[in-house]
């Protein structure tokens, strides 16, 4: 039964997942790595609708820039003879939009849940004060 | 651009909303109207039955998913709210059927000239 609580209940997952993305994301902001390897590649959640009215599904992961940005900061450790480290290319402007966006979508699908509740307990009312 | 996704997820909803009230009401009053138009088969009686069955399978989720939930071991603490507002809802439809069920042999029981 493709309800209504259902459906919200899949936009309540993906934008779960899309929080635990934009958490690791922030958490990592300051994450350096050494120029041998590849920076902390931002995670971006992609989404698909289902087939139908079935909700929406995430269908994978997105990576960001795994260049990232080369920074000159000689005193970290992990920095190349030249001094040179790379820092994860995340802009936290974006991600705190991003983290409003998926706290407010998070919270519509919760709202979604109980109006839909509140609609089918309208209609078990139907007729019972007759 | 998620956030597009987002609202154009919820402009679906009431649509669906709509349709699943639709589905249940139908499903409702297909069970009383067979009830009314059967005796002996046990039409309704299986009715009843499908939906005590159906009671029973969302309360186990809900329950498993509570377990889950309070263990740790749930990713998604809203699946078991969502589990449990199904199973809530899911419970009072069959007992609403029940219910008028019972009334209507009350009101052919007490029927006298």
């Amino acid at each position: 039964m493709a309800d209504a609580i259902g459906i919200a209940g899949t936009g309540l997952t993906v934008h779960r997942k899309w929080l635990d993305a934009i958490s690791d994301n922030i958490a990592n902001i300051n994450t350096a790595e050494p120029m041998s390897g590849s920076a902390f590649q931002a995670r971006y959640v992609a989404v698909q609708a289902g087939p139908g009215t079935s909700g929406v599904y995430v269908s994978g992961a997105a990576y960001g820039s795994a260049t990232g940005r080369v920074t000159y900061d000689p005193e970290n450790p992990v920095a190349d003879a030249d001094g040179y480290v790379r820092m994860p290319d995340i802009d936290l402007g974006s991600q705190m939009g991003a983290l409003i966006m998926a706290q407010r979508g998070y919270q519509a699908n919760a709202a979604v849940v109980d109006r839909a509740q509140d609609a089918y307990q309208a209609a078990l009312k139907i007729g019972s004060n007759g | 651009m998620s956030g597009i996704d987002a609202i154009s997820g919820l402009s679906g909803v009431p649509a669906s909303a709509l349709s699943a009230l639709q589905q249940s009401s139908a499903a409702s009053s297909s069970a009383s109207a067979a009830s009314a138009s059967t005796s002996g088969s046990g039409s309704f009686a299986t009715a009843l039955t499908g939906a005590v069955d159906a009671v029973q399978g969302t309360q186990e989720t809900a329950n498993t998913l509570a377990v889950q939930a309070v263990t740790g071991n749930l990713d998604d603490i809203a699946d078991a709210t969502v589990a449990a507002t199904r199973a809530q809802v899911t419970m009072e439809l069959a007992s609403t059927v029940r219910n008028k069920a019972v009334d209507a042999f009350n009101q052919i029981m007490n029927m006298q000239a």
